[in-house]
């Protein structure tokens, strides 16, 4: 098992803020996670998107940051999605409740 | 059953080596790549709680991995003041709400915990807290 440091990958289009994470998403990149959304989540003239295809892990830390954008751009009625998210990653969504939640982007909508 | 132990500074940045050897070992044993994702979910949990809420700032939590042919035991302890799991075990559960303002952050550890082992055991240990994850090697997953 390579321990795959955990990497945001910004982009910036017309219509989206697209971030790439990939790695592994524990505790101990929680606040560089939160420093790269902080500016971000509060822009409502683009959607937010999450893209997962390289996260090789993900703890409740993680999914809660994830719960909590989805809270801020509920309450600011801004779009947000998800793409690409791993099976593994998939599971833990599914077990813990969130993916009930979540809209699912396709690639070509960044 | 053989025991293997490891004890890390009460720090976010070593609980990936945790996992590490928790690969090592469960990869040996013959576990599938589901359960062994599975266990690497609730060990970081585990570990989660004891830097969030139990060990001391520059405290250690030990890890003891304990194995025989038919399952794996990993437990996690730290000193420092006790974590009420009684209460909070009771509250785990997956997030659930009718607006999605109304979903809650926090209180996933324990329920993954819960959900990705088959038996799962907190204990108040002198000055500290002992969590028991134990994973069976035939259990369907």
């Amino acid at each position: 098992m390579r321990v795959e440091p955990f990497q945001i990958e910004q982009q910036e289009t017309t219509n989206a803020y697209l971030l790439s994470l990939s790695g592994e998403l524990d505790l101990s990149v929680v606040p560089q996670l939160r420093a790269v959304l902080e500016p971000v989540v509060h822009q409502t003239d683009r959607e937010l998107i999450l893209n997962l295809k390289d996260l090789t892990y993900i703890d409740s830390t993680g999914i809660g940051i994830i719960v909590s954008v989805l809270k801020i751009r509920d309450g600011l009625k801004a779009p947000f999605s998800v793409q690409n998210i791993p099976p593994s990653i998939k599971r833990l969504f599914d077990l813990t409740g969130i993916s009930a939640y979540l809209t699912e982007g396709t690639e070509n909508k960044a | 059953m053989s025991e293997i132990r490891l004890q890390i500074p009460a720090h976010a940045d070593y609980i990936d080596i945790v996992r590490v050897c928790l690969y090592g070992l469960a990869s040996k044993l013959r576990f599938s790549y589901e359960a062994i994702e599975d266990m690497k979910v609730a060990v970081s949990e585990a570990c989660n709680n004891a830097v969030l809420h139990g060990a001391q700032p520059d405290g250690t939590i030990s890890i003891v991995f304990a194995s025989d042919e038919t399952s794996l035991t990993v437990r996690i302890s730290n000193e420092g003041p006790p974590f009420v799991y009684s209460d909070a075990i009771n509250e785990a559960s997956p997030i659930h709400a009718k607006e999605v303002g109304d979903l809650r952050v926090g209180g996933l550890g324990l329920y993954l915990m819960q959900a990705l082992m088959d038996e799962v055991d907190v204990i108040a240990i002198d000055h500290g807290t002992e969590v028991v994850l134990t994973k069976y090697l035939d259990a369907p997953s």
